[in-house]
């Protein structure tokens, strides 16, 4: 499907430099609507909602904000450690609000999966279903971080 | 029939171009607003050309709203009370501002098109900031993600703020940034230095102007930043002062203990920094240095991670734990707290159970 002009305009934000250094589409040459698309369908494959996906990832974030110096274990398996820098950064689709300049790191003891995201991460999976392009620096595959998250 | 075609099909394109042309001339005069007055708290009146949002407006007169998120409306961070004129609240702008500010005709100043005269009122405060030039005259190394970076002022010029504030850095384009970002920055330098200041810049992943003031610039380049913001300051009183900072949220500590240095005080003062490990901390002399100057005051890095071979032999842990023995009367107490926003209602939580009143917790969440 052809990009919208609201899409074009979406990945222009999206584009290295605009609001982050490398930003948000790393290498993928795919169309947004097609990259989000992809990863609904492994997302549906596995039995899970995005909504579903972004609350899990915000329920881990503030069990470590709380414990914002050291790392907090959750359920005996999840370690969770949130990093919080100076600063806030808009929603690349135009959303209206701010998001914390915030690096959680979570690792599934039980697995051995660690996977990062970002405040704006929770954001833009849970409203858009948005798991950023392959090769971003923030890009999280949906596979990856449902083990990490849920199993 | 092919006649008939190609006849239609200039007849259409014509048509086309009129309308196309008509559409630019249009275009150019419904959006011709001319010069505009801005009247800003009934003392100045600026004139302005028309079309552009009331905060750039604003900008190019040199009266600068703090904004984080360069105008998209979707910070809110450039409210201003918008008198007459501006036009009507627009849904963009809903979401930022309650019923008591509705009520009150404040806007976001980045929503509002001056396309008419406009009165305004904005803090006298705004008045004072003002966008400098300067000269890069020393980078330090503090930490491995952590420079202390002074800004040299222009010849002539200087800047008067408060301890405690900030300021926004104006980055320049490098490799694939191909426009300048704006990023706030607490001063670090003490008020008394007029000619420069310095800023604690801690390097954020996937930071753009973080990025450049660590990888780009040097000692003589030039630097362009906005300021002085923000109502994170100390207060001059007599009550007793606990700091708390952690990370980069030195800075502002850094500039008010200075410019205590400087003007001297009495007061009791305990300064609790708290890192992960060992390598996580900076500017220990220099602040060990500060309990030989002042009365009473004390330094005290408390580590959360330091491992055994790193022989610290500090305090541990958290930073709330030794409130208790610093605090001799907590209702003469002022807390000045910079870090993230965990650790800002983590150490006001126990400040407040220890009895310290809540007004009298001053702090920098880091925006």
């Amino acid at each position: 499907m052809k990009p919208t002009g609201k899409e074009l305009k979406t990945m222009q934000r999206m584009q290295p430099g605009v609001q982050t250094l490398s930003g948000f589409l790393g290498d993928d040459t795919r169309p947004l609507n097609e990259i989000i698309q992809d990863d609904a369908i492994v997302l549906d494959r596995l039995g899970r909602t995005q909504q579903e996906v972004a609350k899990r990832m915000e329920s881990l974030t503030q069990a470590s904000w709380d414990s914002y110096l050291e790392g907090t274990l959750v359920d005996g398996k999840y370690l969770v450690q949130t990093e919080v820098y100076r600063g806030r950064m808009p929603c690349p689709f135009g959303h209206p609000g701010i998001y914390r300049k915030a690096v959680t790191t979570l690792t599934n003891q039980g697995n051995g999966i660690t996977v990062v995201w970002t405040s704006l991460s929770m954001h833009m999976i849970g409203a858009h279903g948005f798991f950023e392009g392959r090769g971003s620096a923030y890009r999280l595959e949906p596979e990856t971080l449902i083990k990490a998250l849920f199993d | 029939m092919l006649i008939t075609i190609l006849k239609d099909t200039g007849v259409i394109t014509g048509v086309s171009g009129i309308l196309a042309i008509l559409l630019v001339i249009a275009e150019r005069w419904l959006n011709n607003y001319g010069d505009c007055k801005i009247n800003v708290n009934n003392k100045r009146e600026l004139t302005v050309k028309g079309g552009s949002s009331l905060l750039n407006s604003l900008s190019e007169e040199q009266v600068f709203l703090p904004s984080a998120c360069g105008g998209r409306g979707s910070c809110g961070a450039c409210k201003c009370k918008v008198l007459d004129g501006g036009g009507p609240v627009l849904p963009t702008e809903k979401p930022f501002l309650n019923q008591a500010e509705l009520a009150d005709n404040v806007r976001l100043s980045c929503q509002v098109k001056v396309k008419s005269d406009v009165s305004i009122e904005i803090p006298e405060s705004i008045f004072n900031i003002r966008q400098f030039s300067s000269v890069i005259t020393e980078i330090i190394d503090y930490t491995y993600d952590i420079k202390g970076i002074t800004f040299q002022l222009e010849p002539g010029e200087t800047i008067d703020f408060q301890a405690g504030q900030y300021v926004q850095l104006i980055s320049e384009p490098y490799a694939k940034v191909k426009q300048g970002v704006t990023r706030a920055y607490s001063i670090s330098s003490k008020p008394d230095d007029v000619n420069a200041i310095q800023l604690i810049i801690r390097l954020v992943p996937e930071g753009i102007c973080s990025t450049w003031a660590h990888t780009q610039l040097k000692v003589g380049d030039k630097a362009r930043f906005t300021g002085p913001y923000g109502d994170f300051y100390l207060r001059d009183t007599d009550a007793d002062i606990l700091f708390v900072a952690g990370g980069s949220g030195k800075a502002p500590i850094k500039s008010m203990l200075e410019h205590l240095a400087v003007v001297g005080t009495k007061r009791k003062m305990t300064y609790f920094f708290g890192a992960r490990t060992p390598k996580d901390l900076y500017l220990t002399e220099e602040m060990e240095s500060f309990e030989k100057l002042f009365d009473d005051f004390a330094y005290e890095p408390v580590l959360s991670h330091a491992a055994p071979e790193d022989n610290w032999q500090g305090k541990t842990g958290f930073v709330m734990p030794f409130f208790k023995d610093a605090i001799r009367d907590p209702k003469n107490t002022e807390a000045y707290l910079c870090g993230s926003p965990g650790m800002i209602d983590a150490v006001t939580k126990s400040l407040t159970d220890l009895g310290v009143p809540k007004e009298k917790i001053y702090f920098d969440s880091f925006g």
